[in-house]
Formats: C-alpha cells, structure tokens, sequence
C-alpha cells in the first residue's frame, strides 16, 4: 500500500479544471519531486492533497483511506504536513506562537524544544514576531511549524523559492533528512535539478497532467526532461 | 474659558465606547472578514436587556452578565442563520446582510421595549474634583468595568490557546487550518467574544446616557472610524484610535460645537485614509 496514492485526480479553483487527471504515488520513506514550467499546476496539486483547493474530482488515498472529503483540518490530523509556496507562518505571532498553535500535538512542551533544538536560529529568537523575520528563518520556522504534529508526509511548495543559494542548500540537506525520522516527503521545486538530486522518483507536470515521471537519476539523465523541462544540462 | 483636562477626561470615558465597539468591529473584521454593521444595534439589545434585569433585580453586576450573553447570543444567532451562509461571498454581501441583521434587532426591541427613552436607576451622585477634573463616581466605575473588559478580551487574545487560535485565523486562514485549527471553534469564540464585547458596551453607555432604540447605531460611525484609524484587523490599534477620537471630538466641541462631533470623526477619517492608508497603528510588515 502506498502513502500515497492519486489517481486521475482533476479540479481546480472553479469552473475551470487546472488539474487535468494527474496520477502519482509515493511510498514511505520517499522523497518525491514534482516539477514542471510555471502555472503547471504544481501549487494547485499541493493544495489538492492537503485540502485547499475547492473543487477536486478523482482518487486521493493516504494511507489506503480516501481523504478527498476531509477538510485540511482533519487532514493534517491525519498525518498530513504542509508548507505553502509563500505566507508560510502567521506573522503576527511570535515564533513560540506559530508553534504552539498547531493543533493536536500530543507532549507541545516536549514536541516544541525538539524542534527549537533541530532550528537552533528560531530558539534564539523564540518571542520575536515571525513577520519580522529573514527569509530563511521564516522558512526554518515553516518547517518547524509543519512539523510540529509529527506528519508521516510533508508537502513542500517550492521550500527553496525565498532563499540565499547558500541556504538553499541547506534546505536540501534538511529535506534529505526528513525520512531518517520518519516523514516522507512531496516537494515541488523550480530548481528541478537540485530537487531530483536528494529525490528517489520525480514527475513532471505540464498543463495539469503528468508529462513525465521515474526514477529520480533517470530523469536528470534524460534529454528530453532536460531539454524541456530541466532547464540545460549542467555540463553543456 | 475652556478646560482642557475636563475635556480630555470626558473625551476617554466617551472614547472608551467607541473602544469597545471598535474593537467588536475589528476582531469581526480580522477573523469572519466583513464588517459587521449590526454590531450598533448588538450594543442597544445589551442596554435594553441590561436595563431589564437591572430593573427587576436591582443589580448591576447582573445586569451586566445578562448584556454580555445576550451581546453573545445574538452574535452567534446571526452567524449561524446569516454570516454563515454568506462566508466565501463577496464583503459586500456579508456587509449588506450584517446592516438587514440590525434592522431585525432594531425592530424586536422596539416591539418588546417600545420606543420611548429609558434610564438605568441609579442613584444621582455628586461628581467630585479629581487634580481638578469633575467626575462622578460612576464615571469611574463605568470607566473601571470597561478598563476590566478590555485587559480581559486581550488576556484571552494573548494568554489563552483558544485567542491564539483566533490570532492565526485572523492572520492566514488556510494556513490555520493546516495547522490543524477548527475554524467552527474560532467563530464560536469570535462571535462570543464580539458579541459580549459590544452588549457590555451598549449597556455601559446607557447608563452614562439614556437608553433609546438609536443609542448603538449612531456609534457605529465613531466605532468603524476607529477600527480604520487603528489599522483595520489590529485589537490594540482600534482601543487606542477609539481612546483618541474620543479625546479628538471632546476637545473640538469648544471650537466646532457638539453638533459637529461626528464632522470631526469624519475628517479624522478621511485624513488618515489620505495620509496612512494602514492606519494609524497599522502593521509595518507590507502585504504578501
Ligand atoms: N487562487 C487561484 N484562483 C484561480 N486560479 C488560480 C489560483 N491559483 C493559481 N491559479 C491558476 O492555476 C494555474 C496553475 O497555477 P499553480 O499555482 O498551480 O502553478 P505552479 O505550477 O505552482 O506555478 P509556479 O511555478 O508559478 O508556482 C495557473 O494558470 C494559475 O493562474
Ligand atoms: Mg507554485
């Protein structure tokens, strides 16, 4: 059984489908990318799995259950975590705030030091307001955030986007991490190759459907997914 | 002739009214998002039925609890059988429905109160010299009571999880909701809170002036004055603009006369939209 497991899943934000029967899946223990040009539908897929987007047709299991009638709410009690594109923390609370805000944590007190401990620049500044924050802690505060409820699957909208290139390496290192503790993990990236890089399989989203998808080498080795969708091969 | 220290006391006792229904307006404003037009007629219900049970029991603590629940009460009402129904729909829409809401309310206690104007019974007292300032004892107390109510709703707002919840909806409302907040459990509060807010604020002006079918509409234009002028959506923003346009209107009666206290609110207004479109306390990080 996967963890995840979408079948010809269609809809969008109204009249109008963006998602035009996107199939993908994504065992435990995975990091899956998802890439593909702007406006492919990468955010709006991200929205589809978590809850957010108002019209969805189409399979969404997780974990061998349908989800698809489940506010985000009862989603994310399911197991589910998620970092937006952007506006990823509530700015006007403090950082100990957007922490303790998260719903069903079972020891907060516990569950809270962990994290500070894993974000050592969010427990120096835990009273600071997150609205006041750099771009890169505001992402670690994000991902804090998203962790907090011990989610067996993050989804990840372009975690890198607001980023320093030295950060941004980071970042990756810190989503490599992910499934050591047990959190497999959806990040849909821009930076396609990077992404791959620290990714077991990868699919590509062209015009609401899956364009391409496979093994994660396969895909960076791949001269069409370079040419189209990968931007040049490094080398070249 | 003018005493501008008498003007300045006078201006905070009034402007704490205009306090408590800014802040009714913004938290509605912040976390259901449109702005709520019955919330005026919300302060009369508390005054009329604080009245009643003053007059029945005799006692104004009483009275007090029965404005805030019936504040309450008719908040939640309204959001179950409107607001609801209407969430996700242009403001406008909600707006318009919150001003029908008001008419209701208007229209039921007038048929259960009439029309005529009534006072709470409290014994006259004679108003004292403080730093020569004139204020009666009930001055104080009313001033006192609001005082009260306002560190406890931003007790609840800043100490309690149920207000941290309420701060993240009003923040990002999506994002609350992947971080696993019950928007239901949010609103409940909200309209509790907004709803106890503005009755306990209805009742308190009609002891210091009379009760009468108007009294909590013609605050509303004060009352939204200082939710803008305190940033819209910003609690501390909307007590502390309502404090001061109560000041601004008091201290300008001398030159302009009382007729024009509302003119002045307006200019306030307007001034501040020019100049600080964000408010007078309005958030320094920019929009998304
Ligand atoms: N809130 C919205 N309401 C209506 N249409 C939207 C909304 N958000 C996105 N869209 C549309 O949906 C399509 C896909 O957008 P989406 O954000 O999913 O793309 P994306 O692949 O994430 O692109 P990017 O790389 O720019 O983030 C676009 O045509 C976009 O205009
Ligand atoms: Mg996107």
């Amino acid at each position: 059984m996967s963890l995840l497991e979408i079948a010809d899943l269609r809809g969008g934000y109204g009249e109008v489908d963006i998602l035009n029967g996107v199939s993908l899946t994504l065992e435990a223990g995975e990091i899956v990318t998802v890439a593909g040009t702007n406006g492919a539908g990468k955010s709006t897929l991200a929205k589809a799995i978590v809850g957010l987007l108002p019209v969805v047709r189409g399979v969404l299991n997780f974990e061998g259950q349908g989800i698809l009638g489940l506010p985000p709410e009862l989603r994310m009690a399911r197991g589910i975590g998620y970092v937006p594109q952007v506006a990823n923390v509530f700015p006007s609370l403090s950082i100990v705030e957007n922490l303790q805000v998260v719903g069903g944590v079972a020891n907060q007190k516990a569950r809270m030091g962990e994290l500070l401990d894993a974000f050592p620049a969010l427990a120096q500044r835990r009273r600071a307001r997150a609205g006041s924050l750099s771009g890169g802690e505001r992402q670690q505060l994000a991902f804090a955030r998203a962790l907090m409820a011990s989610p067996r699957l993050m989804v990840l909208d372009e975690p890198t986007a607001a980023l320093s290139p030295k950060m941004v390496a980071d970042a990756f290192e810190r989503i490599r991490a992910l499934p050591r503790f047990g959190v497999s993990v959806l990040v849909v990236e821009q930076r396609a190759r990077q992404s791959l890089a620290v990714s077991d399989r990868g699919y590509i989203l062209d015009g609401g459907k899956v364009a391409m998808s496979g093994a994660a080498s396969a895909l960076l080795s791949d001269d069409r997914a370079a040419s189209l969708y990968l931007g040049r091969h490094a080398g070249r | 002739m003018s005493n501008f220290p008498q003007l300045i006391a006078n201006g905070l006792v009034q402007g704490l009214f205009i306090a408590m229904a800014a802040l009714a307006i913004t938290l509605a404003f912040s976390i259901a998002r449109f702005p709520n037009a019955a919330t005026g007629d919300v302060m009369t219900a508390g005054a009329y039925t604080g009245l009643a049970t003053q007059s029945a029991t005799g006692s104004l603590i009483l009275a007090g609890i029965v404005a805030i629940f019936t504040g309450a009460a008719i908040s939640l009402a309204a959001d179950r059988l409107v607001f609801r129904k209407l969430a996700g729909r242009a403001v406008v829409a909600s707006l318009v429905a919150s001003i029908g809401v008001a008419f209701v309310i208007r229209a039921v206690l007038g048929v259960t109160f009439g029309l005529s104007q009534l006072v709470y019974d409290i014994p006259l007292t004679r108003a004292k010299l403080y730093w020569g300032v004139r204020l009666t004892p009930l001055d104080l107390q009313v001033a006192g009571a609001v005082a009260l109510a306002l560190a406890l709703v931003f007790g609840i707002l800043h100490l309690t999880p149920i207000g941290r919840q309420m701060r993240a909806v009003a923040d990002d409302r999506d994002l609350a909701r992947v971080s696993g907040v019950r928007p239901e459990r949010v609103m409940l509060a909200l309209w509790m809170i907004s709803g106890g807010v503005a009755g306990l604020a209805g009742m308190m002006l009609g002891i210091k002036t009379v009760v009468e079918p108007e009294l909590g509409w013609s605050m509303l234009l004060p009352a939204f004055t200082a939710a803008i002028l305190g940033g819209i959506g910003s609690p501390g923003g909307a007590v502390a603009a309502g404090l001061l346009l109560g000041v601004v209107q008091e201290m300008s009666t001398p030159f302009v006369g009382f007729n024009y206290k509302l003119a002045i609110a307006f200019a306030a207004l307007l001034g501040v939209l020019l100049w600080r479109p964000s408010g007078l306390f309005g958030k320094r990080e920019g929009v998304r």
